[in-house]
């Protein structure tokens, strides 16, 4: 609560977002009630990568759900660039982890669908959706249909999408969750390079700890029932820089101090529902 | 079998069996074993009339069912009763089509388009059509007008609800996706609802043409003086049984043309659903 209170009084002019004690209770049928989220309150610098790191359940998602706009809280503000979120919007663009690339269009399509929608000239959709196709390593396949493509690939469309479309912010929801750990690992640092080339902002939700120690300028990890920030993590031992492919983490010191630190406090927290291979 | 060898589940040693699980055919075979039910058919259909063993009054033989057809088409004006059968089920299809297809998806896409008319959609779904025949013809009399009615309330509930059914199963994620990338609600309808079940509205238009023909039977079979149904029913009164028969025989050659219209017209208008593209 310590830290969170810290994060809220920090959020400054710098924020790009900040929540404020943001609860969620879902509504059961017999008058029930679920406290899913409670009092998550935390804030993030533009150009950051802040990853929400956190066991099954801890209502991560719903988190980023809410900064989408998809859902609403019900108690608490989110603000980006100071404005109250009242509703989805082309400036927070979301990546799922189910794979949302449009059957009935060419990959080259699918990534002028967000410009399309807000107007942009029929050239400069073009030329932007190639320039971000490329980016993702698919200049090959801009003519193919998402059917044809596997799994790696279509979330690249996704991910080549959101960006075309100019978004303030970039959320990602598990988005190398339903991968093979190999095309995963290389999307991870896809997903690297392309947030040092673009200076995006990102909010990324996972519940893979060495994803988060890889990506993360900042990890905010939750706690379950009901979820709130138990620890905000900023991993130091990279100071301040990047790290583009995944060896090179193993060459730092603290890596290993720190991955040990967050599969204690995942370990801690799993609780009674996960199981042994879940925890280890 | 001299493809044994290709196969790659058939090893050495291995005896090939006709039935296994999981195991697929060959076009080839799949292709004889199609023309054979229909030689068994009519092999058995030959023996036990040639045998004597129905009344040949009842059940003509194989070709006189033919000959009658040719009969029909030639002589007596077949081809338009056909022609006929064919407009009253387009006609009739086309105008359930044109109210099931908007409704049902704003059914399946908004809660409160389904909440106010679900409740009727299911009362009449539960209706049998044939029930309002009496009905029918006491308020548009034994023109186009009741045959085209019944046609229209036998097809189109259930239209309603299977395209219902397959707009709400558009995954969320999709129009979240929308959303997110800053679509308005006719933006998220036009360009990710209609396109996303546009496929299946043609999967259930074929099934419920295959119901319409049904109906098309009853309706001419009761108040008709042409059409297929009308040519059967008065075939009826002279024991004509090898041209009854020739009317299923049109009727079912008809249901298989139609269907196989829809399977080319999904494969044209879809390619993208398949994984090659083409």
């Amino acid at each position: 609560m310590n830290q969170a209170t810290q994060a809220r009084t920090t959020a400054g002019a710098h924020a790009k977002l900040v929540l404020e004690d943001v609860g969620k209770v879902f509504q059961l049928r017999k008058g029930e009630q679920i406290e899913a989220i409670k009092d998550v309150s935390f804030s993030m610098k533009e150009n950051e990568v802040c990853v929400i790191l956190g066991p099954s359940g801890c209502g991560k998602s719903t988190v980023l759900r809410m900064v989408a706009g998809l859902d609403d809280p019900t108690s608490g503000r989110l603000l980006l660039d100071g404005r109250e979120i009242g509703g989805p919007g082309s400036d927070r663009g979301m990546v799922f982890q189910t794979y949302t690339s449009f059957d009935w269009q060419t990959v080259q399509t699918n990534v002028e669908y967000g410009m399309r929608l807000n107007g942009v000239p029929k050239k400069e959709r073009r030329e932007k959706a190639a320039h971000y196709i490329e980016l993702v390593g698919l200049s090959r396949f801009a003519d193919a249909y998402p059917k044809q493509l596997s799994g790696g690939m279509k979330q690249r469309v996704a991910i080549a999408r959101t960006l075309a479309n100019d978004p303030e912010l970039v959320l990602m929801d598990e988005p190398f969750g339903a991968l093979d750990a190999q095309t995963r690992w290389h999307m991870q640092e896809l997903m690297m390079s392309i947030v040092e080339s673009t200076r995006t902002s990102v909010l990324m939700v996972t519940h893979d700890i060495e994803e988060a120690i890889f990506l993360a300028d900042r990890i905010e990890f939750m706690s379950r029932h009901p979820g709130s920030i138990l620890e905000e993590i900023v991993p130091a031992f990279k100071k301040g820089k990047r790290v583009t492919r995944k060896e090179q983490l193993l060459d730092l010191d603290g890596f290993g101090d720190l991955e040990r630190h967050v599969m204690k406090l995942m370990r801690e927290q799993g609780g009674d529902e996960a199981t042994p291979a879940e925890r280890a | 079998m001299s493809r044994h060898a290709e196969s790659p589940t058939a090893r050495a040693g291995t005896r090939r069996r006709w039935l296994e699980f999981l195991r697929p055919i060959s076009t080839t075979q799949a292709f004889v074993l199609g023309i054979s039910v229909w030689v068994i058919f009519f092999a058995a259909w030959e023996f036990v009339t040639l045998r004597g063993m129905v009344n040949p009054l009842l059940v003509p033989r194989a070709q006189d069912v033919i000959l009658a057809l040719y009969d029909l088409l030639a002589n007596r004006g077949f081809a338009v009763d056909i022609g006929v059968s064919i407009l009253r089920i387009l006609g009739s299809f086309l105008a359930a089509c044109l109210i099931a297809i908007p409704l049902g998806v704003l059914m399946g896409s908004f809660r409160a388009v389904e909440a106010f008319a679900n409740p009727f959609v299911s009362a009449w779904r539960y209706l049998p059509a044939p029930a309002f025949i009496p009905i029918l013809l006491a308020w548009f009399g034994t023109g186009e007008e009741p045959k085209i009615a019944l046609l229209f309330l036998g097809v189109i509930w259930f239209l309603i609800t299977l395209i219902m059914d397959h707009t709400r199963n558009i995954r969320d994620e999709l129009l979240e996706t929308a959303m997110t990338l800053g679509a308005s609600r006719a933006q998220i309808l036009w360009t990710v609802v209609v396109p996303a079940v546009l496929p299946n509205i043609l999967v259930s238009m074929r099934q419920m043409l295959a119901i319409a023909w049904t109906y098309l039977v009853i309706a001419e079979i009761i108040a008709a003086t042409n059409g297929i149904g009308a040519v059967m029913w008065r075939a009826r009164r002279f024991l004509d049984t090898d041209e009854i028969l020739a009317g299923i025989l049109v009727i079912g050659v008809l249901g298989l043309l139609f269907d196989l219209l829809f399977r080319w017209l999904h494969h044209v208008l879809f390619p993208y659903l398949s994984r090659t593209g083409q």
